[in-house]
């Protein structure tokens, strides 16, 4: 009898101390970033979780650095699949669209539902420019976190030198500057883009952009327009730059290159991300500008960056926590330091009303010529399959700039049938059946 | 007697262009350690004139390697590789003397389709067993653990088939006078054929250890928790860039970080490596 009190007891005790400590623990979440523009970057990451995790006892956010954004949506989709969906992860911002098409990550509504905030009076904040590319068929699965567009940067002592008086506007001006500022032999080239896989897709859809193209069909991820006037203008354009006028160098360009060869005066325009600004500006020992990616046809260029989205199998627990870490980390003045301390720009318009971030901006103009750039800006290639039909036109962007026997009609045509043959399980579900 | 002297000029020719072509091969191999060497110690990362030369133009400074400590968590990411690449070692050499000696030995029912089976997994390319690995982590509650970055390997289908064709080559008389002695087979196994296997061991211990010191995508996919980074994934942490950034100087410095063990252990013991891999046959 005495006895079993006892064990009834300690039972009670067991399933109390249980349940108060279910109650009285954090929920534990995991966070997956990538490598942004710079390493000590991620260590700045790891500084806003370890901030979030001091500032309330609800929620324990894990940072786990990713690598790059390619190897991001590998592990993050693989934990997923091994059964350890990651409740938030910061992914590519154009990633999202595939992911949701295959089912991966929750709309973003799931999440916000469970601190009763409605998408889409949180979204009306952000800059319509990056609206498009977190929606997918009319729903809301990714909030922008990081963005950036592709900008010019030159060296105005160069300029000055060469007897420009300011920065070119079209692709003609463009041509003539960076005919000025080269010198022969390699010893300064006029203008360098990097042709490195992800960087070159980026380019490439800028340029088509500018030429008065859309590259992608925004509305139905199964069409890409890469044998179309707009991109072989751009292809031909990029081609003739290092083959033609011979003002860039010929072969593939990495990022790291550009940034190295304007820092050493070896170039002296160089397109580069937005993102890089920061960089550019603590290592540039030159008076340095930034200006509006030239137009050919018209002003235009994408959208880049990175998103926040949340995998599918978290727990009612988890979504409510990582919605909670989501609205900290993108409440207007976090997402400001982190635009203020990377180059980002925020996507989130209502930083730029903050006192702190007007007082930045009038310190450094050239951070407002990338908000300056927004009103320009479209979605970025979000396709079935994006990686492989980025790929197709990058394969032949960087044949181009190699082989000067190669035409632009033929690196166009493959391009296109490569980029077809991707999508086309997609479209025989899609657009290519009669669907129920 | 008068074509030696020309015979000797000859061989002295061959000798000089022979030596010549040996140092060009050994700076081609060496120059991009030499170039992360002198980067390393470059006061000017971002680009200085003269930032592709190998030769130190300059007063050497010791900034990149503090950034390097300092962004890093050095001393855990150390102790970190360390535990994953000696807990893989030891269950390796224990499975696959095992294993080899089983094959190499042992007759029974249906020993060369298990070999092949075991040889199959050479075949495979590991990004395909991501996913299933990782699945069977999860069941185990091995998930974002060291002990789950090591457990796939610890069956090396390479280490078994290695020591299979070492223990082939010990002949059997040896094993034979240690049974008339009176020693059962695992005695014989720890007595006489270990040692006669070590060079063989050491051989697969070397590839083992390099193998996993610099392995990258496994532990970034299996560890999530911070504490238990390892100094590869640690090392990526803060010298890649993704948007065209490119600090040399810190990249060549936390690399040097990375590989300085491994490198003076191999300077350390460079003759019995060597020796070993003559011996065992493994180039």
């Amino acid at each position: 009898m005495r006895i079993e009190r006892l064990i009834s007891g300690i039972a009670a005790l067991a399933v109390s101390t249980a349940l108060a400590t279910t109650v009285l623990a954090a929920e534990r979440i995991e966070f997956m970033f990538p490598a942004p523009v710079q390493g000590k970057l991620s260590r700045e990451m790891q500084k806003l979780v370890k901030e979030f995790n001091t500032s309330q006892s609800d929620v324990e956010v894990v940072g786990v650095f990713t690598g790059s954004y390619d190897d991001t949506k590998i592990k993050s989709q693989a934990s997923a699949e091994a059964g350890k969906p990651p409740a938030v992860v910061l992914m590519s911002a154009n990633f999202a669209t595939e992911l949701a098409m295959n089912d991966l990550i929750v709309p973003m509504g799931e999440l916000a539902g469970t601190a009763n905030v409605d998408t889409e009076a949180f979204m009306s904040e952000f800059w319509p420019a990056v609206r498009p590319n977190a929606y997918f068929n009319g729903t809301l699965y990714s909030i922008p976190f990081q963005n950036s567009t592709p900008i010019l940067y030159y060296n105005k002592d160069h300029f000055a030198e060469a007897g420009i008086k300011k920065a070119p506007e079209t692709w003609g001006e463009w041509v003539d500057a960076a005919k000025k500022l080269t010198k022969a032999d390699g010893e300064r080239w006029g203008l360098m883009m990097p042709s490195n896989y992800d960087y070159n897709g980026w380019l490439v859809q800028a340029l088509t952009m500018s030429n008065g193209g859309q590259f992608y069909n925004p509305a139905y991820p199964g069409e890409i327009y890469y044998d179309h006037a707009s991109t072989k203008g751009a292809l031909k354009f990029w081609r003739d730059l290092a083959q033609e006028y011979k003002v860039m160098p010929t072969g593939v360009t990495d990022s790291k290159q550009v940034s190295t060869s304007f820092f050493t005066g070896k170039t002296s325009m160089i397109v580069l991300s937005t993102g890089a600004l920061s960089f550019v500006r603590e290592n540039a020992k030159f008076a340095y500008d930034v200006a509006f990616l030239p137009r050919n046809v018209r002003n235009a260029v994408p959208i880049g960056g990175a998103s926040l989205v949340s995998f599918k199998g978290t727990t009612p627990e988890q979504k409510k926590a990582a919605w909670t870490f989501i609205s900290w980390l993108t409440a207007p003045d976090k997402i400001g330091h982190w635009s203020r301390f990377t180059g980002y720009f925020s996507p989130r318009q209502t930083a730029y009303d903050l006192p702190e971030m007007k007082q930045f901006i009038a310190a450094n103009p050239d951070a407002l010529r990338a908000v300056e750039q927004l009103r320009y800006s479209q979605p970025w290639i979000a396709t079935y399959n994006t990686v492989g039909v980025r790929k197709a036109v990058e394969d032949q962007m960087q044949a181009l700039l190699s082989d000067a026997g190669l035409s632009v009609d033929e690196a166009a045509a493959k391009a296109q049938k490569d980029a077809d043959e991707l999508m086309q399980p997609y479209i025989e579900k899609t657009a290519g059946a009669l669907i129920n | 007697m008068r074509s030696d002297p020309l015979g000797r000029h000859m061989r002295h020719a061959l000798y000089c262009v022979a030596v010549g072509l040996f140092c060009g091969i050994v700076l081609v191999w060496s120059s991009p350690f030499l170039w992360m060497l002198v980067a390393s110690f470059r006061p000017d990362s971002f680009g200085a004139a003269g930032m592709a030369s190998l030769w130190p133009d300059f007063t050497p400074t010791l900034e990149h390697f503090g950034y390097a400590l300092e962004d890093g968590d050095f001393p855990l990411w150390y102790l970190n590789t360390l535990i994953l690449v000696s807990g893989t070692l030891v269950v390796q050499l224990i499975t696959v003397t095992m294993a080899g000696y089983t094959f190499a030995r042992l007759t029974f029912r249906g020993k060369d389709l298990l070999f092949a089976i075991f040889l199959f997994q050479l075949m495979l390319a590991p990004p395909v067993l991501i996913v299933p690995n990782l699945t069977t982590l999860v069941k185990l509650g091995l998930y974002d653990s060291l002990i789950g970055v090591m457990a796939p390997y610890w069956g090396s289908a390479f280490g078994i088939f290695l020591m299979r064709q070492v223990f082939r080559t010990i002949p059997r008389d040896f094993e034979e006078a240690a049974i008339i002695d009176g020693c059962a087979w695992w005695q014989v196994l720890i007595h006489v054929l270990i040692p006669l296997a070590k060079p063989g061991l050491l051989a697969f211990s070397v590839v083992s250890v390099v193998f996993h010191w610099n392995e990258f995508l496994w532990p970034l996919m299996v560890i999530n928790d911070p504490s238990k980074q390892v100094l590869t994934v640690g090392l990526v942490s803060f010298a890649l860039g993704a948007e065209g950034a490119s600090d040399w100087g810190l990249i060549a410095a936390g690399t040097l970080l990375v590989t300085a063990p491994l490198f003076i252990a191999f300077v350390l013991f460079q003759r019995q490596f060597v020796n070993s891999f003559m011996f065992s046959g493994v180039k």
